[in-house]
This record gives structure tokens, sequence and C-alpha cells, in this order.
């Protein structure tokens, strides 16, 4: 004790000094978490599990009670969307089944590969202001890698960036240093949908790099491209807001609102191994994704739409 | 060892808190920092050597949890401990108003010193805009928090601590 106290400014020092050098070897590394965060996280989130869903369940009969007026209304309301989107459906699923005979005479593979999801719900997120992550309560016990795809069944939430034992840590796509390459469904338009501080809050994120004399406008639904390593292509991102030209003139930029409420996410899906000829098939992807980029971008003066 | 047991709990608890139902209080999208706020008040009640060490766990945990990077916070966690437990001498411990404005202070401090290492070098400039919407906010936020927060780790420190003189009497006696 004594040694500790005549040294104790150089003992804070060097704890300092070996703290940042541990944080700047660790960045970027940390994808599975080590074994003292492991035991920690044994005990921790099965706590944050109850806490929240507490919370959930009483912020959820809070808002119920504000809300039981307006449910009749939304009932009836809800009842001809779901006849209206029934029927939709069934021509869909027509479009589908001859879909699935055009390309099986095209002898092409399957170009929205089937996935197998994990669900998980939401047990705790980042306590900060400055970026947006959660925790989920999957991990490698699970079967939740790290770069796996996180979405709800309106679109895309974001990836894992580390897993734990029995949780992982999710990275919105509101976040700052999140970045997905994406595609407007309509044009064909590529670009990157990147989290942005000043749009966080508001739950909202944005495109850049569109072309200057891209179509896109606002209403647009914007998808995956896939030509990123981690996110398959075809799935939902959100919708354009608003389209501004950047000050060069040269790009513009779209304000993103995610198909996805960030404010009320509770469960999601974790998108795992591909269901079926899994190593052809990503094959077959890659090559795709490689031949559907010059066509994209070929495309986009005529405005047509993605293959 | 109560002592550490104590603060342990405190900071576990406050690591669930803070990521689960503390975010269901979020004004104009800004959480209050209650981690950053029981660094302070144990710097202050304890001085140095204890907020550094309260500061370096609250840090690690977060590392852990939520961190892209083990030490980025629990360094930030240590150096605020340390600094703040340097006014921890010459001050009323029943007044209110040093932690209310030790924590003021020290929010503009810690969140600045998070935008000048993580968001500045993202190309993000523009320091006027995150210290409108979020420092400030937070600084205000916090402010109040510790109002609360400073009074139930005064009622645990004076409890701990006349655990600890019962004991000490006893071993002189001895």
């Amino acid at each position: 004790m004594n040694f500790f106290k005549t040294y104790k400014k150089q003992i804070f020092i060097l704890l300092a000094v070996l703290l940042v050098l541990c944080s700047f070897i660790t960045a970027g590394l940390k994808q599975q978490t080590g074994l003292v965060g492991s035991a920690v996280g044994f005990v921790v989130t099965p706590l944050q599990k109850l806490s929240s869903t507490v919370t959930g369940y009483v912020g959820g009969q809070i808002a119920s009670l504000s809300e039981e007026r307006d449910l009749e209304a939304e009932n009836e309301e809800l009842k001809a969307q779901v006849a209206l989107l029934e029927a939709e459906n069934k021509r869909l699923s027509l479009y589908e089944e001859e879909n699935k005979r055009l390309s099986d005479l095209l002898d092409m593979a399957q170009k929205y590969p089937a996935y197998e999801s994990i669900g998980a719900l939401v047990i705790a997120k980042d306590p900060g202001n400055w970026f947006d992550t959660f925790l989920i309560d999957a991990g490698r016990n699970k079967g939740v890698l790290p770069d796996m795809v996180v979405m709800e069944s309106e679109g895309i939430i974001g990836r894992i960036t580390e897993t734990g034992p029995n949780y992982s840590q999710v990275q919105s796509i509101l976040d700052s240093r999140s970045s997905v390459s994406a595609m407007s469904l309509r044009t064909g338009d590529l670009g990157v949908v990147r989290g942005d501080y000043t749009l966080m809050n508001q739950g909202l994120c944005r495109m850049e790099y569109i072309d200057a004399e891209s179509e896109i406008m606002t209403g647009d639904e914007i998808v995956t491209s896939g030509l990123s390593d981690v996110y398959p292509p075809g799935l939902t991102i959100g919708y354009v807001q608003e389209v501004v030209t950047d000050a060069n003139g040269l790009t513009k930029y779209a304000i993103i609102a995610p198909a996805v409420d960030f404010k009320h996410i509770s469960s999601v899906l974790v998108l795992a191994e591909e269901l079926g000829e899994s190593q052809s098939d990503l094959d077959t992807s890659a090559q795709q994704t490689e031949e559907s980029q010059p066509s994209a971008a070929a495309l986009d003066g005529e405005g047509g739409t993605a293959p | 060892m109560r002592r550490v047991i104590t603060l342990a709990v405190v900071l576990f608890l406050n690591l669930i808190l803070q990521s689960t139902v503390l975010q269901h209080i979020a004004i104009i999208g800004v959480v209050p920092n209650t981690a950053l706020i029981i660094i302070l008040s144990m710097a202050l009640l304890r001085g140095s050597t204890e907020g550094a060490a309260v500061g370096l766990f609250a840090g690690l945990l977060q590392d852990f949890f939520f961190g892209s990077s083990i030490g980025y916070y629990a360094f930030l966690g240590m150096a605020t401990g340390y600094i703040a437990g340097k006014f921890n001498k010459g001050f009323y411990r029943e007044n209110y108003l040093m932690p209310m404005l030790l924590t003021f202070l020290a929010t503009f401090c810690y969140e600045s010193s998070i935008f000048l290492t993580s968001v500045l070098f993202r190309g993000h400039l523009n320091y006027l805009y995150f210290l409108s919407h979020i420092i400030l906010p937070e600084m205000v936020y916090n402010t109040v928090c510790t109002i609360v927060i400073y009074r139930i780790l005064f009622s645990v420190n004076s409890a701990t601590e006349e655990k600890e003189k019962f004991k000490r009497r006893l071993f002189s006696i001895k």
C-alpha cells in the first residue's frame, strides 16, 4: 500500500498510457468478445433483458392507455388494408410463379436467395449520445457471427459488429460509422447510405455519391445494391425524403427515411446462412454483382429499372 | 472490501439502467450520462484515487458492451475521475452546488473529448452543431440528474464510511 502511495502519479500515468495503447490496438479488431467481457456479459445481459422487457411492458401499457380510442378506427382501416393486400399478394405470387418459370427457362441462379434467420430481442442501447448501437440477446450460442445482417420485416436495421457468448452488438445504419451500398429500385442509381450525426436523432440517414444526372426523386424506394460483402442485394433500406444537389454540382445526396422505425425496435431478425446450395450460390451472386455494376451504370441515363 | 462490492454493484446497476430504462427518458434525443455523474460524485466524495478507479471500471464496462475498442471509455473515465478528485478537498459535501457545477463543466470536457477523438476525424468539422445539439443539452440534463444521483451516492458513501469506522475501532481495541 505504501508503494502505491509513493508512486501514485506514476502508476496512473502508466495505466493511462496502457489504456490508450490498448484502445488503439483493439480498434477494429474487437469482433469477438474476450474472456472478461464474456464473463461480464453473462451476468449483465439477462438483467438488461429483464429490465428492458419490464420497461417495454410498462411503456406499452402507458401507450396502449392513450391509444385505446384510436384502436377501433385503426382496426377497421387495417382490415380494409389486409383485404387489399391479400388481393395484391395473390396477384404477386402469380408473378413469382411466372418469374420462377421464366428464370428456370433462362437457367439463372436465384437473385434473391432465401436466408435462414435467427430471431432476437433488443436488450440494451448505447448509453452515449454519439453513436447508435444496441445489444440483442442472441450471440455465438445461436450461431450469430460478426457482419451478419440485422433486419426487421420492413427493412434492414444494420449489421453485427461484435458477438459475445449470449449477446451481440448491432451497429444500426443510422450510426455515422455505418455505410451501406445502395440502389434506387426505380431508377437503378447507385449510392452509399451513410449514418449522419445531424440526422441520427430524427431517425434519418443520407444516401451519398448519387450521380448528378440521376432521376432519383422523393418517394423512391432504396434497396441494398449487392455491391457490398456484407449486405445481400434487394433488401429494403428506406424511402427518399429529399434530394439535394451537393455544393460542387457534380453529385447529389438524398435524405433517406428508413423503412424501419428506429425509435421502436424491440425484436429483430439476424440473417444467417443462405438456404440451399450456399457455395455455388455465393459464386454466382458474386459474378452477378460484378456484372450488375456496369449494367446499372449504363441504365442510369435511360432511367430504366434494375434487371 | 465492502466498499469495492458496493461500488461494483452501483456500477453494474448503472450500466443496466443506463442502457435500458434511461433510453426512455431522452429529451430531444439526448440521454443523461449517469456513468459520468457517478464517476464525478465518487471522485468528489473520495478523492483522486477512488475517482480514477471508479472511472476506470465504469469505462471498461462501457467498452465491453458498446465500445469499438477496449480502453477508450476506460481512459476517459479514469482521467475524468482523477482530475475531478482534485476538487475533493475544501468543499462541504452536503452542498449540492459544487457537484452540479463540476458535472456541468466536466460533461463539457468529456463530451468535447469524445468529439475531438472520434467524431472530428470522421470529417465532421461543425463543432457548433454538436455543441448545441448534443453537448449543451447533455450538460444541462446531467446537471439536473446530479442532484438525485449525488444524493444517493452521498448516502451510500456515508453508510460505508460509518461501517468502516466501526470496523477500525474494533481492530484498534483488540
